[in-house]
């Protein structure tokens, strides 16, 4: 043979196996394929307060809101082929709806990161957004009304929807008649139009407890009562059922409030700064002079400090009145000498309104875990799918939210889940969020809705500068910045 | 983070070394009869005669999907980004008298990389990564008599690693971090041959772990004050191998051979990469185990022509719950072919051809939460000259 004939016959037989074998390769492997599994999905509405419009960070606005659970649900559900119309949610322009006392809007930013440990968060001062798409000619499909207790679900009156001053600035824009006064009529006015809802998702309840918790337990001073939220939820609940007899109804509990970095931020970082032999002094429940309990704040039963509580843990020690002139108190309590030590004296103890005492606390644990009860057992009679975000939010403060070579966690700004007003999720929390309710889509109607991607999902627009990560965070938050988010839970202004 | 790579060996090892033997699945500890000797049995330089050259490359095309991640109850396909590799192979050998022979060798016994779209699902675990490393293997064997010689090499080692990913914390942008290291290292092989008799022969050989200091830096973009940026280090361990092999010449100008390569992965039980800047230290664990190849080949001369095939079998160290994008491992089988052609007395040359086919590996309860198939496979081209002088 020649070297000719022989090297042609290597390549050739090189080729041959080659492209033998590289046809050897491996199919692809058998896995979730996207899909609806027979379900029908044209519609798909959601129900719920300032955790379903998609507020973050004491704000409604735009690039929030693209990141609202219901918006990134619908989004997953047309990835599974769902023939849905596009996603309407009254949208608001970043950045995003005004504060109604400054006019300015009210979304928190970061203004300053100087001190890492301590960054200076609030409103920037912008002009504020507008309405986008006011005129819609329908209701929209994310019927989530920042603000509304459950209450507000059924309720004709407008009590919830109109005034006080706080909710006007989100509703004042929402001004077609069909979401007149109730967030049930918009089903109803659906219903109507030919467009009933396949899916429901109706996550309310979470207003009737955290005004309480967030103001410390001022106001209001006792979470909505037991019996009533019990006659509530049934009541909406059965009339939704009714209204859709067909619809796949997905309800969530209440996340226990310490779950969340708004009561668990600033008492660590305080606990630290408190000297040895010294103890807080501090206001119990419906205090507002001289009576206190004291804590190391370590104790299993020491009290929670808010969020709020931060731009005055710095002045622990001081002789300072700060906290009576801020609240523009008429004239100092009986008892109180504020030339005394601030939070370490008897006499100018830490604010009741800053603290969630162990009875406090008790007393909102015991709220929720009734108020889930009766979730749970009115949805079970409805027929309607449970998302426990009950449990789900405490696995994550506990265990942390490990995924795709990430751990994310319920800590303040470091953890990722929350946003800057420590209640309301970050776009990363909501997208979670959103894939615990299509996984019980998923699980309890055979279908295969595909989850979304979070390492897609953006992060908190963050100027460049220090940032100590890991660490507990403690921010500075004025009280004016406050006064919009108390607005939130019916307290404000 | 660094050190694991896609790889035609187990684990990150590399075992092409030159076209005759990877023609023959690497089976060549108990003849080592070239140059690569010095790679594959020092022992074999014992009974080469004279002086030579071998020098060549393989061109390493590897192919993988990964199918999932099933954390977002996906089974959606993500391709590598191909790319091709050249490991190289150099050999030099000196007669000193018919007893003692030299030699100096440059091989790449461990690297590869793995790349992935910049912002595919995995970006958090793995985007790029690059290993390289350099076996400089001065090399001398003793020819004891005509059954049995013996060989020693020293290998100084040289190691490049370059790691990208990207850095989720809670800002945006993602800040894209980029590992930069380089370290140096020592280490020694062994190897004996011995003709049983005129057909049959058998050879060991042993190289020892290599321990890699690598210093270097770590740069993040964005340059958050967060970020560890300056100084790294890691410290990393090149498993010990070891061959025991059997070489048969049952028909005259046919030489078959079976040999079993042990490699001792169980020493790289976890990845630590330092920081200068904060003293912080990033650890993943891998947890290998220890694994052999099995290898066989043969030759069949005709002329001024060879003829090789040969198998291999190669366990992965890698197991279940450590599979990860960085290096996407399984047991292989690999189809080798080849052949070389004498020009002359002086110059010869090999090419060899291996297809590279993995077990399709599924990976669930993964220690990085990334739980999904993988798909791989590889063809590798090696061409040899050799250079009698």
């Amino acid at each position: 043979m020649t070297m000719k004939k022989i090297i042609i016959s290597f390549i050739a037989l090189s080729a041959l196996l080659g492209a033998l074998l590289s046809g050897c390769t491996d199919s692809a492997p058998s896995g979730p394929t996207p899909g609806l599994g027979g379900t029908t999905v044209t519609k798909y509405v959601a129900i719920g307060n300032s955790l379903t419009a998609g507020y973050q960070s004491n704000g409604l606005y735009e690039s929030a809101q693209l990141y609202s659970y219901p918006n990134m649900i619908a989004q997953q559900l047309v990835t599974a082929g769902a023939p849905l119309a596009a996603f309407q949610q009254p949208i608001y322009s970043d950045p995003g709806i005004p504060d109604p006392l400054t006019g300015k809007a009210q979304r928190y930013e970061i203004l300053s990161f100087t001190d890492p440990k301590n960054p200076v968060i609030g409103p920037k001062g912008s002009t504020p957004g507008s309405p986008t798409n006011s005129t819609l000619a329908r209701p929209y499909d994310n019927l989530g009304i920042p603000g509304i207790p459950l209450a507000g679900f059924i309720d004709t009156t407008g009590t919830y929807q109109s005034a006080p001053l706080g909710r006007d600035a989100i509703l004042r824009w929402t001004t077609n008649a069909l979401l007149g006064k109730s967030v049930f009529r918009q089903v109803a006015v659906l219903k109507a139009a030919g467009q009933t809802p396949d899916i429901v998702t109706f996550w309310l309840g979470a207003n009737d407890v955290l005004g309480f918790a967030t103001t410390g337990g001022t106001k209001p001073a006792s979470p909505t009562s037991t019996t009533t939220f019990a006659f509530l939820y049934k009541q909406a609940l059965d009339t939704l059922r009714a209204t859709l007899p067909n619809a796949k109804i997905l309800v969530a509990t209440i996340p226990d409030v310490r779950a969340i970095p708004f009561f668990t931020t600033v008492g660590p970082k305080m606990a630290a700064g408190i000297p040895a032999g010294l103890y807080l002094r501090y206001q119990k429940h419906g205090n507002s002079g001289l009576a206190f309990d004291s804590t190391r704040l370590t104790e299993s039963s020491a009290p929670l400090i808010t969020l709020k509580g931060s731009a005055y843990a710095t002045l622990l020690g001081q002789k300072t009145g700060k906290w009576y002139k801020d609240n523009a108190y008429p004239a100092l309590p009986a008892g109180i000498d504020t030339s005394q030590a601030f939070g370490f004296h008897p006499q100018n103890p830490w604010p009741d309104a800053l603290t969630l005492d162990a009875g406090e606390q008790t007393n909102a644990i015991d709220y929720v875990y009734t108020f889930n009860a009766t979730i749970r057992s009115v949805a079970a009679l409805d027929n309607a799918g449970v998302f426990d975000a009950y449990s789900f939010f405490n696995n994550i403060k506990a265990n942390g939210y490990s995924i795709a070579g990430e751990k994310y966690t319920a800590d303040y700004i470091s953890g990722g889940l929350f946003s800057l007003d420590g209640v309301h999720p970050s776009s990363r929390g909501y997208a979670i969020v959103a894939n615990e309710f299509i996984k019980l889509m998923n699980s309890k109607y055979g279908m295969s809705v595909p989850y979304v991607d979070i390492s897609k999902i953006p992060g908190i627009p963050m100027p460049l500068g220090k940032y100590a990560a890991g660490a507990k965070v403690a921010p500075s938050i004025s009280l004016e910045a406050w006064k919009s988010f108390d607005a939130l839970w019916g307290s404000g202004f | 983070m660094i050190g694991t790579a896609v790889a035609v060996g187990g684990g990150f090892q590399l075992n092409e070394h030159g076209a005759r033997a990877m023609a023959q699945g690497g089976a060549f500890a108990a003849r080592a009869s070239d140059a690569s000797a010095m790679y594959f049995n020092p022992a074999g330089l014992g009974f080469q005669k004279g002086r030579s050259f071998y020098l060549g490359t393989t061109f390493i095309m590897p192919k993988s999907s990964f199918f999932g991640p099933l954390q977002n109850n996906s089974n959606e396909e993500t391709k590598m980004v191909d790319q091709t590799f050249t490991p190289i192979n150099l050999y030099g050998t000196y007669e000193i008298n018919d007893q003692i022979h030299v030699g100096i060798g440059v091989s790449n016994p461990f690297g590869l990389g793995t790349e992935w779209p910049e912002d595919w699902s995995g970006k958090f675990i793995s985007t790029k990564i690059d290993l390289m490393s350099f076996f400089i293997t001065p090399t001398v064997a003793y020819k004891v008599n005509e059954e049995m010689s013996v060989g020693a090499g020293f290998n100084i080692v040289t190691g490049d690693v370059k790691i990208r990913r990207v850095v989720s914390d809670p800002f945006d942008p993602h800040a894209k971090a980029a590992i930069d290291l380089s370290g140096t290292g020592y280490g020694f092989n062994v190897g004996a041959i011995y003709k049983i008799t005129k057909e049959l022969s058998a050879g060991a050989s042993y190289r020892s772990s290599v321990k890699l200091d690598a210093t270097g830096s770590a740069n993040f973009d964005p340059a958050r004050s967060v970020y560890p940026i300056g100084d790294a280090s890691a410290s990393l361990e090149l498993p010990a191998t070891a061959f025991v092999g059997v070489a048969y010449t049952p028909i005259e100008n046919l030489e078959v051979e079976a040999d079993y390569q042990y490699i001792g992965w169980s020493s790289y039980d976890k990845l630590v990469v330092e920081f200068k800047k904060d003293g912080s230290k990033t650890e993943s664990p891998k947890n290998y185990r220890n694994t052999y190849i099995l290898r066989f080949g043969g030759e069949y001369t005709m002329g001024d022509f060879q003829f090789r095939a040969g198998y291999l079998l190669d366990r992965s160290p890698v197991k279940a719950k450590y599979v990860e994008p960085l290096l996407p491992d399984a047991n292989r089988n690999g189809m080798n072919l080849g052949v070389g052609y004498k020009i002359n007395e002086q110059f010869s040359v090999d090419a060899a051809y291996m297809f590279l086919k993995f077990d399709q590996r599924k990976a669930t309860g993964t220690e990085v939460n990334f739980d999904g198939t993988y798909n791989n496979s590889a063809n590798l081209l090696g061409v040899n000259l050799s250079i009698n002088y």
